[in-house]
């Protein structure tokens, strides 16, 4: 649809000539069938604010974009006319090493703010997917994480306060600055994991944490599955203080750059040396009782990326073969059974890979097929297999025709009736990521 | 004082109602037995008789009471162990309160998880006790929590001296079975963790009671640490026993507690417990590290220089758990111990960025002295959690209008440096005329649609958090009148 004179013309008088992409440049905004009449870049939040009036105004729909790698997700917009790309607004506000916070704006790529906060030799410890092009509000408008929640959390336990752009334009602030506050209600949990569907996240302050001096990696193999989710149960209820608990199967195992063949466990400690050593002991003693055996890791820093970015780069997610990736959730304890259940289910006809951050009980995997049908099938199998342990699967990316057969996000959530009340409260006339997340909100 | 306006024939209706749910043995009715509910830890303040008390023992009880009031259009509110320090647990105009002590059960402790499921009404201490001999705890431990519940906790996103490095109540809440204001009962979040869909937990939590009244509560529950270590740093003033707790956090130490005392509790504490803390001193520090042993040798030495550095007199460092427990009891018994130096305080909660202590503690003294009162502190030094006590007595004239005076001051200078109003003890009813410093009134209207979102009618614990004045917020003028006689008696 070719973007209309006037609108172009308004945009433009927000954010400039050089802040509006039309015509072919949108290629990249598109999402499913769907593609904007727009693509904007603010340079300010009063310019998000006046962009979002304007569409408040003539009923756009806007999809909030950080750098746009996982963009796939959820169901395509129902309406989708704008893309609201918030690279532009990249800056640290505000960093006082000694408080241990940080505020930043929602367009930072991870690795930027990372690279900030090495000069406090502290850190945000979130790890997310792709962290390295991942953008602040895209982490948190998904609340994603990556396995060192383990040790740290997820940004719900992260952030403090929160800015956000309300549908109408109206900036509104939420939380505080300081690392404790009960003042008024916790509103900045509702936008962490909204997925841009209640604000558009402007910027947040959160904890940072100081870089341990050292850190140290195992892989600790075992005999089958079993022994490595009661050996992390084990270490988990310890006195250990680790960082990292994933377990993986033989083919995650392998394509995370495991040294030895079978399942097992990823273990990283990190602290003092002293203190890494005593655990180390303790670590092996504990393998052993589950008939493990620990072996150092050598490539740990490629090892620790691969892990978090398992299993967004899988092969066929440039667009060769059939396949699809998954996050779900089970108890802690029922890790290995989840995933016997889910090798079992795909047998017939698919290939499947699957990790397991034991602390959360939260699984996620890949699934390749030779056809559309045979991933479609796969995944309705693992979702069975999920929910028969009271658990859940959500699809994280898979191809157009995938999709038409499965419901990315599954039986609608316990309380779809508050979350709909809550979005027509925050959002009255359905422009932000309208029909993207649970029950097409 | 009773503030209903509630028609006899609707109490009565009401009475009935309640008794056919919970029997009658759930339902308090008599003026002189419902004097008990009047008030919460603030005893001073804001005193309303509800106009009846209801102790359900299920769900289902909660449900149907909550339905009942509904369709008398009678408010209602939650109350736990009624320790809350804002009058949140107080009515703000007489109504039902449900009160969910008798709600006490364990339901589930699932060891290799790491979880437990707990009725509401149940204590704090209970939960740490009930999972040692598994080698688990519950992080959260507010000061009350011998008495404390555990919904109340919920309500109140509670905190304790040990949440600096654990973190506060939200952050160990995985799920609660909620009954809504309107009496649906709804499962938010639960033992199996990242469901998708908006975080209503989240913002259940630290809802003060009016989003609903939660009757089950699943919470993480952590392993004991390998190791413990506490030490006593004593400060010739609390001007260097703060540049003391900004310099072990600068330096990266995170210790598990960090709480300051200053001279004024000391002498309170001394009088009453004998904990063994110097009455010379100007402030003491009680630092505790846990974790890997070797771990917390480490930071053990980087705390000890960063005292010395900052001019400490003395380290003590308990070698026994016996020396460990006497170095912790003057800080459990200091609340309690107040009354051997004031006969009347007014308690502030408000939190600044940690590295700003030394300063707001200096302007602290300066503003009690500028109104002529003793303002003592006992505090959740690492957080940046402040308690500065306004002491007082109601006997001498004008003494309590210029402790009012003086929190509005230490309020506003807080807020200034970048602080929070309240950090742990909740809003409720004495606060919430303070909520403009912070929130401007689009970020309350977003907060307002939060409430009517779950609460269309208004009929759950009305009256709290939100300025008198609606959401507008023009409630900051309100700041000097006697809705703010925030008082705690001893
Ligand atoms: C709906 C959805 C669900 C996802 N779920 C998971 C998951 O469960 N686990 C996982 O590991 N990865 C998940 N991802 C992938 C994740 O998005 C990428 O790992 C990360 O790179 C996102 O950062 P980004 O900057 O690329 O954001 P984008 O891909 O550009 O955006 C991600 C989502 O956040 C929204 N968003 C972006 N910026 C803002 C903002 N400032 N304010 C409000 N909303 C904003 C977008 O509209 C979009 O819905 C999900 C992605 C989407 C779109
Ligand atoms: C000596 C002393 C020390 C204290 N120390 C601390 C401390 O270190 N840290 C700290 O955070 N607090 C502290 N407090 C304050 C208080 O103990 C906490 O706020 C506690 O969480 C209140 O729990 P409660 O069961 O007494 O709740 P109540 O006082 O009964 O109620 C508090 C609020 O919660 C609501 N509520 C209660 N139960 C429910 C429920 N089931 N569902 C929904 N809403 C409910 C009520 O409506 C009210 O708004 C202290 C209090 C005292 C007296």
């Amino acid at each position: 649809m070719p973007v209309a004179a006037s609108l172009a013309d308004g945009l433009r008088e927000i954010v400039g000539a050089d802040g509006v992409f039309t015509g072919p440049a949108l290629a990249e905004y598109r999402l499913g069938p769907a593609t904007p009449q727009a693509a904007v870049f603010p340079r300010d939040e009063s310019e998000v604010s006046r962009l979002l009036r304007l569409a408040w105004e003539e009923g756009l729909g806007v999809v909030p974009w950080g750098s746009g790698g996982h963009q796939s997700l959820g169901y395509p917009p129902s309406r989708y006319d704008l893309a609201l790309n918030l690279g532009r607004l990249d800056r640290v506000l505000e960093y006082e090493p000694a408080d241990m916070t940080a505020t930043a704006q929602a367009g930072i790529r991870l690795a930027d703010l990372q690279r900030h906060l090495e000069a406090g030799r502290q850190f945000l410890p979130l790890d997310p997917p792709l962290a390295s092009q991942a953008t602040l509000g895209g982490i948190l408008g998904g609340n994603l994480s990556g396995p060192l929640r383990c040790r740290y959390g997820t940004a719900r336990d992260l952030v403090l306060g929160i800015r956000v752009a309300q549908a109408d334009g109206t900036i509104t602030k939420g939380g505080a600055k300081v690392v404790k506050n009960v003042t008024g209600y916790d509103i900045t949990k509702l936008y962490l994991g909204s997925h841009g569907t209640l604000g558009v996240i402007l910027e947040a302050t959160f904890r940072v944490y100081p870089r341990p001096p050292a850190e140290q990696e195992w892989w600790l193999s075992t005999p089958e599955l079993e022994a490595a989710n009661a050996l992390a149960v084990r270490i988990l209820g310890s006195h250990l203080a680790p960082s990292r608990v994933e377990m993986l199967d033989d083919a995650a195992a392998r394509a995370c750059g495991s040294p030895v063949r079978g399942p097992g466990l990823f273990v990283s400690i990190a602290g003092v040396p002293e203190a890494i050593r005593a655990q180390a002991n303790d670590l092996a003693r504990m393998a052993g009782e589950f008939g493990g055996v620990a072996t150092e890791d050598a490539a740990a820093p490629q090892t620790r990326t691969g892990l978090s970015d398992f299993p967004w780069l899988a092969p066929w997610r440039d667009g060769k073969g059939h396949g699809a990736i998954w996050r779900g959730s089970v108890l802690p304890a029922d890790c290995a059974r989840a995933i016997r259940a889910i090798h079992a289910a795909a047998r017939e006809h698919t290939e499947v890979v699957v990790a397991a951050s034991v602390a959360h009980g939260i699984l996620r995997g890949e699934i390749r097929a030779d056809t559309t049908e045979g991933v479609a099938r796969g995944l309705a199998a693992s979702r069975e297999a999920l929910a028969a342990l009271g658990g859940f699967l959500i699809v994280l990316d898979a191809p157009e025709p995938v999709r038409a057969q499965v419901d990315v996000w599954g039986p609608p959530p316990d309380g779809l009736g508050l979350m709909q009340r809550l979005k027509a409260a925050f959002d009255a006339r359905g422009i932000l990521n309208p029909g993207r997340f649970v029950g097409q909100i | 004082m009773n503030g209903s306006d509630l028609a006899p024939e609707t109490r009565t209706h009401l009475i009935r109602g309640c008794e056919r749910i919970v029997g009658p043995e759930g339902v308090i009715s008599a003026p002189d037995e419902l004097r008990v509910y009047e008030c919460d830890a603030l005893t001073f303040y804001h005193r309303v008789m509800p106009d009846l008390v209801v102790l359900p023992t299920s769900t289902q009880h909660v449900a149907d009471v909550v339905r009942l009031c509904r369709e008398a259009g009678v408010p209602f509110l939650p109350r736990g162990a009624g320790t809350g320090l804002s009058g949140g647990a107080t009515p703000d105009a007489g109504g039902v309160m449900i009160v969910l002590t008798r709600m006490n059960r364990i339901l589930d402790i699932d060891v290799a998880s790491r979880t437990a499921t707990v009725e509401a009404g149940f204590i704090n201490l209970w939960l740490t006790n009930a999972v040692k001999r598994h080698g688990l705890f519950y992080a959260p431990d507010p000061a009350s929590q011998q008495a404390c519940s555990i919904g109340g906790n919920v309500a109140e996103n509670a905190g304790g001296p040990h949440c600096l490095k654990y973190g506060v109540t939200t952050n160990h809440v995985l799920g609660a079975t909620v009954v809504l204001p309107d009496g649906e009962v709804l499962q938010l979040g639960g033992k199996i963790q990242d469901r998708p869909g908006y975080d209503l937990l989240g913002v259940f939590v630290g809802s003060e009671g009016t989003l609903g009244i939660c009757t089950e509560v699943t919470v993480r529950l952590m392993p004991q640490p390998e190791a413990v270590k506490t030490l006593l740093a004593v400060f010739r003033t609390i001007e260097e026993a703060s540049n003391a707790v900004s310099g072990i956090i600068a330096r990266g130490i995170i210790p598990v507690a960090m709480e300051m005392l200053d001279r004024e509790i000391i002498k309170a504490v001394e009088a009453n417990v004998k904990a063994g803390y110097p009455l010379d001193a100007g402030a003491v520090l009680l630092i505790e590290l846990d974790g890997p042993r070797a771990e917390i040798e480490a930071e053990a030495v980087g705390v000890e220089a960063t005292c010395r550095e900052y001019g400490c007199l003395e380290l003590r460092v308990a070698r026994t758990e016996e020396e460990r427990a006497l170095l912790w009891k003057g800080r459990k018994e200091a609340a309690g111990s107040v009354g051997r130096i004031t006969h009347h305080y007014y308690l502030q909660d408000a939190v600044v960025p940690r590295s700003k202590l030394p300063t707001v503690l200096r302007e602290i003294e300066e503003i009690g002295g500028r109104h002529g009162l003793i303002i003592a502190n006992v505090f959740h030094a690492g957080d940046g959690n402040v308690h500065p006590l306004i002491c007082f007595d109601l006997a001498t004239p004008g003494d309590l209008d210029r402790a009012i005076a003086a929190g509005a001051e230490i309020m506003k200078r807080c807020i200034e440096a970048g602080g929070s109003v309240s950090g742990e003890h909740g809003i409720g009813h004495e606060k919430r005329d303070y909520l403009p410093l912070m929130y401007g009134p689009a970020d309350l209207a977003a907060m307002q649609r939060v409430r009517a979102v779950f609460d269309p009618a208004g009929l759950c614990n009305p009256g709290k958090i939100f300025p008198a004045d609606g959401p507008a917020g023009q409630g900051a003028r309100n700041l000097q009148s006697p809705a703010m006689t925030a008082v705690s008696e001893r």
